[in-house]
């Protein structure tokens, strides 16, 4: 055991802002970051039935990365490093200062390469000349090349590993860098979620199991809209989030800045649908407590849930379910914001973001509004939500994630005391 | 007038997905609560039905699709475009919508 963990170190890179202050800043005015996807070229956007999407806008890769590790790796892989990187530069780590092997990378990916994934199997088909296809496919589209090329760009020689349970990718990275601290396996994770897959195919499967919004193509920036009456469906989004996790003996060391410390964290199954949730919120509920207790505190401490929340019919009632029945009349006092309703669904970077506006909300004291919570549900019986900024004086949070494949996840983080 | 093959094809294409004799699905058979199916096994049908009758479903129509019935006289009038009433042609949003 190796005493308390803690986050020393924040970066983003989102469809509202790149930079932790350019996110938090358009983040508390409750602004989204969805707009109306320009095409597919060669697609045309008519074939598709949503047509939304938050999308980072004008990304030059080499604004922020070494132009031949920019090249190398997959818009998701960049984005991973520009979150990392900017991470790392805010906790003050300096690698040169420290054993690399006791530096991990964990990385959180739902789809990982897949620009060059659905490139290169379209030349493929269409050419019929698979001497063609690209060197670099494989080392891209394997799952790891982000916590690879991460760990890569700093000499973090440490436990490198990627997880991969769909949109919960990244709370579990979280969850499993507090594990690898805790059991001492290493003094700091550099923790990363990532997704950048609005990409033909993708978006057509989304749009065929029609999980995404449809109704506000008109209106981009009102659909996400996670616990509004008036919810159809998630938006897409891309990005990247990272914490830099250690333990508190190590930050304490290098006298670092501690925003907050990650103590407890729940993985379970629900073992029984591929997308769809059990509608008892149950195993939901069972998570939640199990992170609370992982974490060895009550329900009674919770102030602040970041919610899952996708915006889907289905999937925002079951998650309020499961707060009331684990909260009771307590649910109430608590407050609740979803950030999919700034940037959309991300994904495998949903829990690192979420993450990052968890750990501020505690650290700032101030929670970021859920943008287009315009009329209560009644599915959702939920007081804490808000389209506005809640002042709130945060000690501990909880951060939701579930994953196609039945998988749940919760993290508790806390305001750190020593 | 209706078109008679609809039916049909609609039963053929739920017996297929469930593995179960086609005479023993009625029209007035629930999809989830008679037939078991989940929210995604209905998607999955759609997708077979859309392919079949070469038809685009909106999600929005997908609320009153609930029951094999029902869904044979929403593809028949989907068909039949110029046979709606109405209230039908409001309900049913055009195929193939512009790009906005």
């Amino acid at each position: 055991m190796s005493g308390q963990i803690v986050v020393t170190g924040l970066g983003v890179i989102s469809p509202i802002g790149i930079g932790v202050s350019e996110f938090w800043k358009a983040a508390l005015d409750g602004r989204s970051g969805v707009s109306a996807i320009e095409g597919f070229d060669p697609f045309p956007m008519d074939g598709y039935r949503s047509k939304v999407a938050g999308q980072i806008h004008g990304f030059a890769p080499e604004r922020y990365l070494d132009s031949v590790q920019a090249e190398r790796v997959d818009r998701y892989a960049q984005f991973a490093l520009v979150a990392a990187k900017e991470a790392l530069a805010d906790s003050g780590l300096q690698m040169a200062k420290e054993n690399p092997r006791r530096i991990g990378v964990i990385v959180g990916a739902g789809m990982g390469g897949m620009v060059m994934g659905e490139r290169e199997i379209t030349q493929l088909y269409q050419s019929q000349r698979p001497h063609r296809v690209h060197p670099n496919f494989i080392p891209v589209i394997t799952l790891n090349s982000a916590s690879g090329i991460v760990a890569m760009a700093h000499g973090a020689k440490g436990p490198n590993y990627t997880i991969s349970t769909a949109c919960s990718s990244s709370a579990h990275a979280l969850g499993q860098a507090m594990q690898c601290i805790r059991e001492g396996r290493a003094d700091v994770v550099i923790t990363v979620g990532a997704d950048a897959s609005i990409t033909p195919l993708v978006f057509a499967g989304f749009c065929s199991l029609r999980a995404l919004s449809t109704k506000y193509n008109d209106q981009p920036e009102r659909a996400s809209r996670p616990f509004d009456r008036s919810r159809d469906g998630f938006v897409m989004g891309e990005g990247a989030g990272a914490l830099v996790l250690e333990s508190s003996a190590h930050a304490k060391k290098r006298k670092a800045r501690i925003y907050a410390e990650v103590a407890g964290y729940a993985a379970t199954s629900e073992a029984y649908h591929m997308v769809i949730p059990r509608e008892d919120g149950e195993e939901i509920a069972v998570t939640m407590r199990l992170a609370m207790a992982d974490a060895g505190i009550a329900t009674s401490q919770i102030d602040y849930i970041n919610a899952h929340a996708t915006s889907t019919s289905i999937g925002d009632a079951v998650e309020a379910k499961a707060i009331r029945q684990v909260f009771r009349s307590r649910a109430d006092k608590i407050a609740v914001s979803a950030t999919k309703s700034l940037i959309g669904h991300t994904l495998g970077a949903a829990g690192a973001i979420g993450g990052v506006a968890t750990v501020l909300g505690i650290h700032t004291g101030q929670i970021h509004p859920t943008a287009n919570f315009e009329e209560p549900d009644p599915a959702c019986d939920l007081r804490g939500l808000s389209a506005s900024v809640q002042e709130r004086n945060v000690k501990a949070a909880l951060l939701n994630a579930f994953g196609f494949g039945s998988n749940n996840a919760a993290v508790v983080i806390k305001r750190y005391a020593s | 007038m209706s078109d008679p093959t609809v039916t049909p094809k609609i039963v053929a294409a739920l017996a297929d997905y469930l593995k179960r004799d086609p005479k023993t699905i009625r029209p007035d058979l629930h999809l989830r609560d008679d037939l078991g199916l989940d929210s995604m096994a209905v998607i999955e049908l759609l997708y077979k039905i859309e392919e079949t009758f070469d038809l685009q479903i909106p999600d929005q129509d997908l609320v009153s699709l609930s029951t094999v019935g029902a869904v044979a006289k929403y593809v028949d009038q989907r068909l039949a475009p110029a046979k709606r009433t109405a209230g039908d042609a409001r309900r049913l949003p055009a195929k193939g919508k512009k790009k906005n």
